[in-house]
């Protein structure tokens, strides 16, 4: 319990300084921001737009008062409105936000599904063709950019096998089949760059606990084989990976940025990438905050998790 | 192997990049930006290697000059990031209190952003190119140098050298320049290569999605981003840049393997060449010997036992022909120092040794059961040694920190051990366990069940290794080193404990310690070992009044005579020099080169053990003069 407080307290203090640092970076640019955001290959906006713009933004109130507005804005859950039309930003962020996570989660289920069972398999046998083979494509993998991947996966099953549609986006409720085909590309184009990550863990940790006394007691009382492995050495491998894709999370959810553009799938990113385009400050701004308060809220997802696979984290 | 070329093929795939890149200008090369709309997408010629892109530009020029655009911004943004990294860590590492705190922990901040979105909240405020790239760039990979500086600021910090410059009076900034900044940079060379494959692949993505470097400025994820459109027409002219980015980033990964591996040697992957790896059930010991009936009281009887493990270098016999006996009831203590020999003896009776590399070469390990049946354990195969273990023969190891598993509770761990080898209902096995735990003296058993490894003291962890060896009920108990790593206090409890089990149930007892004043306690007899062979063996009593061999002498020497906290460890005389590597070791006695009474005759030929007495024998062959 006193881990969770304490991990929970972490995770809010993290997510102040993150909120704080967004809004600090719109005044620590050099120069007038409302000129900034509206000045766009050298030519200077006028003066009676960046007037309004300030305004707009609220630029005209001393930094404090703008501070805590901000704040208080952001916790009520008021992340402003975009500059194209006016909408409030939080309402597309909330239809969005579903689509993106479910990406995530489905690339991590393939990456775990794929590169635990390969790690434990180099590491038994260390040395051997499965091994020699799973560490060079890992490594492969980790150098393929996420965008390279999702790219050549249109080309090879959308264009030149003509399998599955190059992106695009059904509703779960509406189509479910054709929901998960259309999800199945973008997944597997995060997890090529995941699993690896996986991979190696497993493989590691697993060579490093085979060696552990306790296995060796775990032996000496009887077990037998396959229950000394599973629950002796990959039942063990189970915190580092989560640690691992924990560290992973920041990554992850770059990728997902380019991994929407690539297959059109309109989830947060996609949302993101048009406004930074469109240099639409506000909403740029609410979705890089929503997506840290994702990122800080895995992370502590991790953080529980790991707790829960490894006592010795939960009773320090 | 393949290591290798790899690695031949990244260096020399890095190496004509950046020259072609650098020299770009100066090449035969075709405008890259040069459009021809009539040739769009046509094919490689000789004019265009690579062929044309969608307006019809040269591709090979174009990805010349998006490595130019690409290097530049990346090995940019690396060193800046270097740079304002390394004098954040090394002031933070070195300057303990507020300083430390202003310089490390804003970057935490900039850490708790996914870099991506830092990047894009960034181009958002300042608009897309090559400047705004490189800076926030340079910017996100700060702390990536700022920690692994400031750790290895910590580790150095309190090195005497860098102490004698402080007391020589030399101004910090010369301290941090001249003594802490060599060390830390194999490390930060490192993260160097590690951040220019991360600034290459977020540029490219960045300018991928048309975010990053601006056209006409040829790039490698805006030459995709174009090429995107038209990839069902002209799929080469998406593959060409993609090619180069990934071979690119594959490079700076493999290099940085590499320089992972020369800086930091303990990360290194030993591998054992296959080759080397020894079958365990090969052909000659596939069968299992019925080796017949025992008529007195002998549990456990070795004969000749001989193992063989696997090295980079060759095959080493830790055990070379080494017999024991143990009768129920009777404590052996199987004495000698780090690679005697005496610990490997105990896991090949378990058949615990180091899979792949190592097989019981020779020998014969005969086991008594309670029905008077001699099993040879050397010829079972492994999948049905599994009823041996815990209910015939219990072992338990040195480290207690280790020997249980940090994730179960203790009563799970026991009651692993109880339905290793009977089905039972949950309840009596859980009965079993908590009595199990009553037994080996644990205060508050009922409690302790239900605790994990951590929450209990060394020698309390030692008791539940003892209790989980028992559980089984076992005939035999291999007890490896188990009070090495505890305090005197507590190995005296251990040892108490092991004679009292012993009594109590007639079990046999192979006792494996380096230190011979603890044999005095438990063992009935001493069976002293070197370089793999048995040296001596004798009573107890014959081996502390009448030792023969030389060795046993030393070692008996080099017991502590009043085992107290300071003097625990400390030895009084120490055998001189060192033991001899298992791959060279000496023709004759192998104690020789260490041995004060050595002469020629001791390296005529290894000495046999000889008897001195009915239960005394000794491996010297001057044993006699020396008595
Ligand atoms: S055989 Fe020779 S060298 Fe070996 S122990 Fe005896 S006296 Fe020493």
């Amino acid at each position: 319990m006193n881990y969770v407080v304490r991990r929970g307290a972490t995770a809010i203090a993290t997510l102040f300084a993150v909120a704080s640092l967004i809004f600090l970076l719109l005044h620590l640019v050099p120069g007038d921001p409302a000129e900034i955001l509206l000045s766009s290959g050298g030519i200077a906006p006028s003066k009676e737009s960046v007037e309004a713009l300030r305004v707009n933004l609220g630029l005209d109130k001393p930094l404090l008062e703008q501070y805590i507005t901000y704040l208080g804005n952001i916790t009520t859950g008021n992340l402003g409105t975009s500059f194209q039309d006016g909408a409030p930003i939080g309402d597309e962020i909330v239809k969005r936000l579903p689509r993106t996570l479910e990406l995530i989660l489905a690339a991590t289920f393939i990456s775990v599904l794929v590169g635990m069972p390969a790690g434990v398999a180099a590491a038994l046998r260390r040395g051997g063709v499965i091994d020699g083979l799973c560490s060079s494509l890992a490594s492969f993998g980790l150098s393929v950019p996420v965008f390279v991947t999702g790219t050549l996966l249109i080309l090879l099953f959308s264009q030149i096998l003509r399998l599955v549609p190059a992106g695009g986006y059904v509703g779960f409720a509406d189509n479910p089949a054709q929901h998960i085909v259309y999800l199945l590309l973008p997944a597997v184009s995060i997890a090529v760059g995941l699993i690896p990550v996986v991979f190696r863990m497993v493989r590691t940790s697993i060579l490093e606990f085979l060696e552990k006394e306790w296995v060796r007691t775990a032996r000496a009382k009887g077990l037998d084989e396959p229950r000394v492995l599973l629950l002796h050495v990959v039942r063990n491998s189970l915190s580092p990976v989560v640690t691992v894709l924990g560290l992973h999370m920041g990554t992850l959810l770059g990728g997902t940025v380019l991994v929407e553009y690539v297959f059109n799938w309109p989830g947060l990113s996609g949302m993101l990438v048009q406004a930074v385009e469109q240099r639409d400050y506000p909403a740029v701004q609410g979705i890089v905050l929503v997506i840290c308060l994702l990122f800080v809220l895995i992370n502590l997802g991790v953080d529980l998790l790991y707790g829960m696979l490894d006592p010795r984290v939960r009773y320090k | 192997m393949l290591r290798n070329v790899t690695l031949v093929f990244a260096i020399g795939f890095l190496a004509a990049m950046v020259a072609l890149a650098v020299f770009a200008p100066l090449l035969p090369l075709p405008d890259p930006v040069k459009m021809d709309v009539i040739s769009r997408m046509a094919g490689p010629s000789w004019a265009h290697p690579f062929g044309q892109d969608e307006y019809g530009r040269d591709i090979f020029s174009r990805i010349i000059h998006g490595a130019r655009a690409s290097l530049a911004v990346s090995l940019t943004a690396a060193a800046l990031a270097g740079a304002a990294g390394v004098i954040v860590g090394l002031v933070g590492g070195y300057f303990q209190g507020w300083i430390e705190l202003a310089t490390m922990r804003p970057l935490d901040v900039i850490l708790s952003f996914p870099p991506m979105l830092l990047a894009l909240l960034a181009v958002a405020l300042l608009g897309p190119g090559a400047l705004t790239l490189t800076v926030i760039l340079s910017i996100l990979f700060i702390p990536a140098y700022a920690r692994v500086t400031y750790g290895e600021v910590l580790v150095v910090r309190n090195h005497e050298y860098v102490e004698a410059a402080r007391a020589l009076g030399h101004r910090p900034l010369r301290i941090l320049a001249r003594t802490i900044l060599p060390n830390v940079a194999g490390p930060v060379l490192v993260q160097f290569s590690l951040v220019v494959a991360s600034c290459i692949v977020l540029e490219s993505g960045l300018s991928f999605l048309g975010l990053g470097v601006v056209p006409p400025t040829p790039s490698w994820g805006l030459m995709i981003r174009g090429a995107r459109a038209y990839m069902h027409l002209d799929p080469m002219g998406i593959v060409w840049p993609c090619m180069a980015l990934v071979f690119t980033v594959f490079s700076v990964n493999r290099l940085c393997d590499h320089l992972r591996d020369v800086f930091d040697p303990k990360a290194r992957r030993v591998s054992f060449s296959p080759a080397s790896a020894i079958d365990e059930d090969d052909g000659a010991r596939g069968r299992e010997a019925a080796a017949g009936s025992a008529t007195d009281d002998m549990l456990l009887d070795i004969r000749n036992l001989t193992t063989e493990i696997a090295v980079p270098r060759g095959s080493i016999r830790a055990v070379d022909g080494v017999s024991l006996k143990v009768r129920r009831g009777e404590a052996v203590a199987l004495v000698g120092e780090s690679g005697s020999g005496k610990s490997m003896t105990g896991l090949a009776i378990m058949k615990l040794l180091p899979r792949r590399i190592s097989r019981i070469a020779r020998g014969s390990i005969d086991y008594v059961t309670a029905d008077r049946q001699r099993h040879d354990l050397a010829t079972v195969p492994l999948n049905r040694f599994r009823a041996y273990r815990g209910k015939e023969i219990g072992m338990v190891f040195q480290e207690p920190m280790a020997c249980l598993n940090p994730v179960y509770t203790i009563g799970y761990q026991l009651v692993e051990a109880v339905t290793a080898h009977a089905r039972l209902p949950k309840q009596e096995t859980w009965a079993r366990a908590l009595k199990a735990l009553k037994q080996v003296g644990i205060p508050d058993p009922e409690r302790r069940l239900h605790e994990y490894p951590h929450q209990l003291s060394g020698g309390m962890r030692q008791r539940v290794a003892i209790a989980i060896a028992l559980c089984g009920k076992p005939s035999l108990l291999i007890a490896d080193e188990p009070t090495t790593a505890l305090d005197v206090t507590v190995q005296a409890q251990i040892l108490d404990l092991l004679e009292q089990i012993r009594e109590a149930s007639r079990i046999g007892l192979i006792f494996i310690t380096h230190n011979l004043g603890v044999v005095a306690e438990i063992a009935d007899r001493v069976v002293v070992m070197y370089c793999g062979q048995v040296v001596e063996e004798g009573t107890a009593e014959e081996i502390f009044y009448t030792p023969r061999h030389p060795y046993t002498r030393g070692l008996l020497a080099s017991v502590p005579k009043v085992e107290d906290k300071t003097g625990g460890n400390k030895r009084l005389s120490s055998i001189p020099g060192a033991v001899p590597s298992p791959l060279a070791l000496p023709p004759g006695c192998r104690f020789a080169p260490r041995c004060a009474h050595a002469t020629d005759l001791c390296n005529a030929g290894v000495p046999a053990l000889e008897p001195v007495s009915d239960s005394q024998a000794a491996r010297c062959v001057r044993w006699r003069e020396l008595a």
